[in-house]
């Protein structure tokens, strides 16, 4: 067994055991105790003050939602969740398994669960990045400056490699294990035993797409327009389209000729965001991008092709059953043109996560989802939010997943 | 020109603009000839490709990988005589060729053509670089086994210098020396074998290789860990074994036979039968000489399977053409290395439990 506490305190090489047990000795904080709120609010303030933090707006997101107003929000939120005869109390020790390489989600990961009172293993890979290593100096720092003794003793932060055994440790150990990653990764994760009465929480593969009404853009002023293609681009390219909440696909909706006359300034407008926010793609993933096109094509998956830059793709359908789920990430968008927004829900399947929206009346979205009937999609939110993180994640209330009711009768 | 035409042709003879016009004929006619003969490569020529050619920079291509995902196939399955399959790099999916017995021929042919202006047309007796095992299974080869079997043809007295656990047989190959040493013999094997198994082996056991001409293929990746490019290669083997004819070729198991072979000034060449064309890896244009881009393959040969026009993952620099100072024409260019393997972040490619982080 080698791992690296990362915090807290930095010490080479731990006894687990030893650690699980401090633990579980540390003291038991209440949901949104003020010393939680404080913790939030300095880290949020260190993510907005830091000048290499200013450098990864992933992390100026992240600041925005650790801030005090936002924290005060959920707890709102949480407190209305107590319904009189039932108390929401903390699960106890949640195991966070956060995904290799999308470096802010093990802090929304850890937020949930330590605002609700619980305490945290965090693994880390051993894979380094400058954001994680940035967050997890900000996460010192903020603990020092709002002198948060007790949310250091509550969060353990691990790195080490894919070792079963400590892995299976901490796992029997912990009552709520949150495990981010790919289908494989997640079920090689639940291959490994938790106690009788620890829960899980997956994060596997999903799929998200897009869908704009082709009226309203057409009507959309260049203003407008130029703000659509923006937060588009935000939600398509922040992690090269590779994040599962990315859209992959996106459909217009309108008569067949709207739809052709919206798509092409559409388009031009993704790629003049891409050239001037200076998005590069590596050579080998374009690559990769090319032969993922063309096996497409030949397999009849698209009808036609577009690569108006080398971090830009777009493939038609004919028919949204031919779409094929696997991605290459990088710029690449299936695109497919419908009368009426009923016809997703032919295609949606349980995989599909976010769609993302422009154009459409409140109800026309909520019907969607009440006629998608639990067959897909978690997220229906506007485009620009696709990655926001948010207590509903993958259609879960993580609030509600970090605690345990106590019925209450008199 | 025709096939015939170009195999009467002396290797490395045609200047240019005939070689570029020829083959723009050969290859827009082999477009067509596949496009007929393999659904899914008409797809992709009918819905990436619309415009017709007037030169080769536009013609279309195929990314290599596709022949790891796509069975590409332009004959009847029962006309296939042999299957090609190469790991790659990446280790876990495998490219697939598949030949009929006119393509395999007309590898044999040009590959012949392409050699013979190192070796002449006599057999020379031949020193393999790699273990008789190899040649198992022939119909389910592996690029190895082809390349091998492939360069088999230009030797005689093939002397096999590996068992099958790499170990020299260090005695089989003096008695080899001591019949064959005095006068020219060939060698083959692949870059990466010569260096592990043949030189290192080889070091101070007192060799003579002076009559040798080796020819080595297969990429330099491993010997680039080691800081060992092409001419240091070069030094040491001639320090070690007196080894003074050393010849590298450039070449895929999706175009067998299709090589291009190092000349005496240590530039590759393209074949009568091939040419390359760099690309800019942002516009996708021909790359002016000089520049690094990324390498296009152009081959005649392929009949059963539409590998004549393959974009692959190498970089080089195309020099000049027809302007060799060793008496070849045809692009001089060099290969210089691999696209770097692309690793994007995102949440649905976390690295699997168990494979390395």
């Amino acid at each position: 067994m080698t791992m690296d506490v990362v915090s807290p305190e930095t010490r080479s090489i731990i006894d687990l055991d030893r650690a699980l047990n401090a633990l579980r000795q540390a003291p038991n904080l209440r949901p949104f105790s003020l010393c939680i709120v404080d913790f939030c609010a300095a880290f949020s303030a260190a993510l907005q003050r830091d000048a290499q933090a200013s450098l990864f707006p992933e992390l100026k997101v992240l600041g925005f939602h650790l801030r005090r107003a936002a924290v005060t929000e959920l707890q709102r939120h949480f407190e209305a969740l107590d319904s009189g005869d039932c108390i929401l109390v903390p699960r106890g020790l949640v195991f966070h398994i956060p995904p290799a390489n999308v470096d802010t989600i093990f802090i929304y990961s850890w937020l949930l669960a330590a605002l609700t009172g619980n305490r945290n293993v965090i693994r880390l890979s051993s894979r380094e990045s400058p954001q994680i290593s940035i967050l997890l100096r900000l996460f010192a720092e903020a603990a020092r400056d709002s002198h948060a003794e007790d949310i250091l003793a509550t969060t353990l932060i691990l790195r080490y490699g894919h070792d079963r055994a400590i892995t299976a440790a901490i796992s029997a150990a912990a009552d709520v294990r949150v495990v981010w990653g790919g289908d494989r990764y997640v079920n090689e994760i639940r291959s490994i035993p938790l106690a009788p009465h620890a829960r899980e929480v997956t994060f596997p593969d999903r799929y998200s797409m897009s869908v704009i009404r082709a009226s309203a853009y057409l009507e959309a002023d260049a203003r407008e327009r130029a703000n659509l293609a923006s937060r588009f681009y935000n939600d398509t390219y922040w992690f090269d389209q590779a994040g599962c909440s990315s859209p992959r696909l996106l459909v217009w909706i309108g008569r067949p000729e709207e739809c052709t006359k919206a798509s092409q300034p559409f388009i031009a407008e993704l790629e003049a965001q891409i050239r001037s926010r200076e998005y590069r793609l590596p050579t080998g993933a374009y690559l990769k991008k090319l032969t993922f096109a063309c096996n497409t094509i030949a397999n009849g998956g698209a009808t036609s092709w577009s690569s108006p830059a080398n971090e830009l793709c777009v493939l038609s359908l004919e028919n949204l059953q031919t779409l094929k789920r696997d991605h290459p990430g990088g710029g690449l968008l299936f695109e497919y043109a419908a009368e009426d927004l009923s016809a997703l829900v032919e295609i949606i399947e349980r995989r599909d996560q976010t769609l993302t929206h422009f154009g459409f009346e409140p109800a026309e979205l909520r019907d969607l989802a009440r006629n998608l009937n639990g067959k897909g999609i978690d997220r229906i939110v506007p485009v620009g939010e696709a990655l926001n993180f948010h207590r509903y994640w993958d259609g879960h209330d993580l609030l509600q997943e970090m605690t345990r009711r106590v019925h209450v009768r008199n | 020109m025709t096939f015939e035409d170009l195999l009467r042709a002396p290797a490395f003879s045609l200047d240019q603009a005939t070689k570029r016009t020829t083959l723009l004929e050969e290859l827009s006619s082999l477009n067509e000839w596949h496009r007929e003969r393999c659904i899914p490569y008409r797809r992709i020529l009918d819905r990436m490709w619309p415009d017709k050619a007037e030169s080769l920079d536009p013609l279309p291509y195929l990314p290599v990988g596709i022949f790891k995902s796509q069975r590409l196939v332009s004959v009847p399955d029962e006309e296939i005589a042999v299957t090609l399959s190469s790991s790659g790099t990446t280790g876990q999916e495998v490219s697939r060729v598949y030949l009929d017995r006119t393509t395999a021929h007309r590898q044999t042919l040009a590959l012949g053509h392409t050699m013979s202006h190192l070796l002449g047309t006599r057999r020379l007796p031949m020193v393999l670089v790699d273990t008789r095992s190899l040649m198992k299974d022939r119909s389910q080869f592996s690029a190895r086994g082809a390349g091998v079997l492939g360069m088999m043809n230009f030797g005689r007295e093939h002397f096999w210098t590996l068992d099958e656990n790499m170990q020299l047989d260090i005695w089989g190959f003096r008695r080899f020396l001591a019949r064959h040493g005095d006068s020219p013999f060939l060698m083959f094997g692949f870059t990466f074998m010569v260096w592990q198994y043949l030189y290192r082996q080889l070091q101070g056991a007192a060799v003579n290789l002076e009559n040798g001409i080796l020819i080595h293929s297969g990429g330099w990746k491993k010997l680039q860990e080691e800081a060992v490019d092409n001419s240091e290669f070069k030094r040491r083997l001639r320090e070690a074994t007196g080894l003074k004819r050393v010849y590298n070729f450039y070449g895929m198991a999706e175009q067998v036979g299709s090589v291009f072979l190092e000349g005496d000034d240590g530039y590759l060449y393209t074949s009568n039968f091939s040419e390359v064309i760099v690309r800019d890896p942002v516009t996708w244009r021909e790359a002016a000489p000089g520049a690094t881009g990324v390498i296009q393959v152009l081959s005649t040969l392929p009949l059963s399977y539409p590998g004549h026009s393959i974009l692959t993952e190498d970089l080089g620099i195309v020099h000049g053409a027809d302007d060799s100072t060793c008496g070849r024409r045809g692009t001089r260019f060099s290969v210089t290395g691999r696209v770097p393997r692309a690793e994007l972040r995102g949440c649905s490619d976390t690295h699997a439990f168990g494979s390395h982080a």
